[in-house]
């Protein structure tokens, strides 16, 4: 079982290292879609978590809710990770 | 700032598409943007912005140079040459600026077109050489022409998030050369093949989709490319309806190569300005993947994500700098055949949404905002897509000599319909 804060210090960490520009301030609440987040983001994002946690989300997965922040993001990676 | 900074790969790659362009008769590798606006500005006020600009960024007036190493030279002093020209409104006007050269060796790098209509409004249409930034830097720049207040980065446009050192350069330009031939196993044959008897020039045509429309296509991206899939559905239609096309015209071929464009900025920030800072995500469709819209899009993801997978991004600008130090006739041959005469089937190109800045231009409300690009024959054929003000436009740019007028609009209605019944 990996907790969802777990994974959501390890994406904010990938994605201030790989996705957004240092200067970008990001948190768990920062909106993603808004700080300019797009489908490249995306498919960089789940290749990482399918590298780290070897498993794939599925695109249908990432809803507008899922979006909505970095938080909430990494609840559905927690969930579909830790789905049987 | 220096007198002089390097041309990066894709920089190096424009200016060859201009070199080939202008080789065969057209005005070169340029673009624009058109703001159509709701009252009339005064030429001098935009003259006055775009020389202080001019003037504390002298790279706006830079000439490429340099023999063994490609580099813009930077004047020392700029004398602030603003090209602003005012013209009354006639058919036909806007396609003969849009081939209408810029003379690029004397450092003429752009040029501001206002078009009077016969009412109160006027277009103001902003030309500028694809060498000097790509099509997300001019909407900066131009929200900064508008925007006094507004401070430009100072930054050299050194390329960012490419590897610096040798060994890892060569590795992505023998990836890149590996993956052309692969593409080359199954020989596209572009629409630049036909060669029609036409003058050497370049139309366009722009589709608007109304809200409710754009509401619909949206939908429709997201059923088939989920959240953020914009980009891939548009590449999709663009595919499925190209291979239409040329069953319609009779131009067989073994494969499609679209070149998707790839913002290389990390998000967040938009230097270096002055430079391209886009890559080409190579995707190929046979024939057979593109008889319905749901194996194309499986394709399209099947191969972004191999594409990501295989650090693959970057591959074309390193393959371009590989060879940059040779005078351009020879590099684009080179080029060329690497390329094993012509790759690329359509151009592609999606800049999403327009800097909601520019809704307004120099305080005139702004009704209409048009991208336009110049393509190079082979394939002499172009889509862009933007949204602005939350609508849906594509932009389809051909070349005279490569398709007629009626079979533009033909195509142009077909990628219409596609996108609103997938």
């Amino acid at each position: 079982m990996i907790p969802s804060s777990e994974i959501e210090t390890e994406l904010l960490a990938f994605l201030r290292r790989d996705i957004f520009a240092p200067e970008t301030q990001l948190d768990g609440e920062t909106d993603l879609v808004a700080a300019g987040f797009d489908s490249m983001s995306l498919v960089k994002t789940l290749l990482h978590v399918e590298t780290n946690y070897g498993k794939w989300i599925p695109e249908s997965e990432i809803t507008n809710e899922a979006l909505a922040s970095i938080r909430a993001l990494a609840a559905t990676v927690a969930r579909v990770l830790n789905e049987k | 700032m220096k007198n002089s900074v390097p041309l990066n790969g894709s920089d190096q790659l424009m200016r060859g598409f201009d070199f080939e362009l202008r080789r065969r008769g057209f005005a070169g590798n340029q673009c624009q943007i058109i703001l159509e606006l709701a009252a009339r500005i005064s030429p001098e006020e935009l003259e006055n912005r775009v020389a202080a600009l001019q003037k504390e960024f002298p790279m706006l007036n830079a000439r490429v140079g340099g023999i063994f190493k490609p580099k813009w030279k930077i004047p020392p002093r700029v004398k602030a040459v603003v090209l602003v020209r005012v013209f009354l409104d006639e058919p036909g006007l806007r396609q003969k600026l849009f081939n209408e050269p810029l003379c690029v060796k004397r450092g003429v790098l752009m040029r501001f077109d206002l078009v009077y209509h016969a009412g109160a409004g006027m277009d103001l249409i902003f030309t500028w050489a694809h060498t000097l930034m790509d099509a997300t830097a001019a909407e900066h720049f131009l929200t900064a022409v508008s925007d006094e207040n507004m401070v430009l980065p100072k930054t050299n446009p050194q390329p960012s998030g490419a590897p610096k050192q040798w060994p890892e350069r060569l590795e992505l330009m023998k990836k890149s050369v590996a993956q052309l031939d692969k593409f080359c196993e199954q020989q596209p044959r572009s629409m630049g093949v036909r060669q029609l008897t036409a003058p050497r020039e370049l139309q366009y045509r722009v589709e608007k989709f109304s809200p409710e429309e754009t509401k619909t296509i949206r939908a429709n991206s997201s059923r088939l490319c989920g959240i953020l899939g914009d980009a891939q559905f548009h590449a999709a239609v663009a595919a499925l309806e190209l291979h239409r096309l040329h069953q319609k015209l009779g131009c067989a071929t073994k494969s499609y190569i679209l070149p998707m464009p790839v913002g290389l900025r990390p998000k967040g920030r938009i230097e270096p300005l002055f430079s391209n800072q886009i890559d080409m995500l190579m995707l190929q469709f046979l024939p057979e993947q593109l008889g319905a819209m749901e194996k194309t899009v499986a394709s399209l993801k099947a191969q972004t994500a191999q594409a990501l997978r295989e650090n693959a991004i970057g591959y074309g600008r390193k393959l371009s700098e590989l060879f940059s130090f040779l005078p351009l006739p020879v590099y684009m041959a080179v080029l060329k055949h690497g390329l094993k005469g012509e790759i690329c089937s359509l151009f592609f190109g999606d800049t999403a949404a327009v800097n909601p800045k520019l809704e307004n231009f120099l305080g005139v409300s702004v009704e209409n905002f048009t991208h336009v690009a110049a393509v190079t024959p082979a394939p002499g054929l172009g889509v862009v897509f933007y949204y602005f003000r939350g609508e849906l436009r594509v932009t389809i740019v051909h070349a005279k000599t490569v398709l007629r007028d009626n079979e533009a609009a033909d195509f142009a209605a077909a990628i219409r319909n596609r996108l609103l019944n997938p």
